[in-house]
């Protein structure tokens, strides 16, 4: 626990460039995944094991709040793994080096590229979803 | 010009913890920082600590955290300092504090001897001195550059987290013996750093490279340093 008081410290204390910030984003979304895959695999154990709080959890997962922080974990997958390139490429071609700022941009762009049009869709089936959801609510 | 320094103070005999000293001086713009602090040291509070020794650039002694950046301050200019009139200066970080802007630099340098940092060759070289092409020494030219300043190690986020990783600047002195014609020690040196604190505890920041006083490609030093580790081969 101390060593992430003193790194989380320490590195609010420097002021690092672009490729401090973005090793930030890596661990927050790196950590994101994680507790998202730890949550998934025990809601789906639960499916098997105790299917009435299953279908509890899985009618929360559909709220707005849950919907929006799928929206903030597909862009955090599609950063990851891009980011992850980029770090990947710089480590087995150190050549690349003087090109980090460059590197750095198209992690940026790239993951922009794909994570906006991702969550646009994502949004519209939301939006939608809700929209029947109600829709069916006032009908009855 | 008007200049306002803030320093972080810190006396371990009176102080509990760190706190900002102000001071305000007058000085050329193109004075160093370094000319700015010891003109607090002389003329204001003559208990202010810093490490200096050349004042050049070339020992590397005075390396502390300017703004919030590792830098040297005998190599800032103050104009380049300056920022609305204020400059904070601060001691480098992951060492453990002495005092004002001393740390303790015995861990670094511990990590430094850890990957024997001297040429390795028990053959007999004859007469003559060993020599070797032009292309052969210009391989590990950028890292013979070193000062053992610390900026770079103390810059690097896997290092606050985990002091015993070896660090940047250790990297960069290995890499300046294994890339070296004349040198057998390589193979003992990336054992070294292929122990858990060793090189993949870089995250390819480039903190460190940003911050080289000596402009030292640090984090293509650590890469390659990596390759060779991997491929088990050294181009």
């Amino acid at each position: 626990m101390s060593t992430l008081f003193t790194t989380v410290r320490d590195t609010l204390r420097y002021k690092g460039r672009e490729g401090q910030w973005l090793w930030v984003l890596h661990r927050i979304s790196g950590l994101g995944i994680l507790f998202y895959l730890i949550l998934h695999i025990y809601d789906m154990s639960l499916a098997y094991f105790n299917v009435p709080v299953h279908e509890q959890l899985m009618a929360l997962f559909k709220t707005p709040v849950f919907s929006a922080l799928e929206m903030v974990l597909a862009a955090l997958l599609v950063f990851h793994a891009v980011n992850g390139v980029r770090v990947a490429l710089l480590d087995l071609r150190p050549a690349l080096w003087a090109r980090q700022q460059l590197a750095t941009r198209l992690a940026l762009i790239i993951t922009v590229v794909i994570a906006a049009p991702t969550i646009i869709i994502m949004l519209i089936y939301t939006i939608n979803a809700h929209l029947s959801a109600a829709a069916t609510t006032a009908i009855r | 010009m008007k200049v306002h320094l803030k320093i972080k103070r810190f006396n371990p005999e009176k102080d509990k913890k760190p706190y900002w000293g102000e001071y305000d001086i007058e000085a050329d713009e193109g004075d160093r920082v370094l000319d700015a602090l010891q003109t607090v040291k002389w003329t204001i509070d003559g208990t202010l600590n810093f490490r200096r020794s050349c004042a050049h650039g070339i020992c590397g002694s005075d390396a502390v955290r300017i703004n919030g950046r590792n830098v040297l301050a005998c190599k800032l200019l103050i104009r380049d300092a300056v920022k609305n009139g204020q400059i904070t200066v601060e001691p480098i970080l992951g060492l453990p504090l002495i005092k004002d802007l001393i740390v303790d630099m015995e861990p670094f340098f511990a990590h430094y001897r850890a990957v024997m940092p001297y040429l390795i060759n028990d053959t007999d070289p004859g007469e003559r001195e060993r020599l070797q092409s032009p292309e052969e020494r210009a391989r590990y030219d950028d890292t013979t550059k070193c000062i053992l300043c610390a900026c770079c190690t103390t810059s690097c986020p896997s290092f606050w987290a985990r002091g015993e990783y070896v660090g940047p600047a250790a990297i960069v002195q290995a890499h300046r013996f294994i890339f070296d014609s004349r040198d057998e020690g390589a193979a003992q040196r990336l054992q070294v750093l292929a122990e858990p604190d060793g090189v993949w505890r870089c995250r390819t920041i480039f903190n460190c490279t940003e911050v080289c006083p000596r402009d030292i490609q640090v984090t293509k030093a650590i890469g390659e340093v990596k390759r060779a580790l991997i491929t088990g081969k050294l181009d």
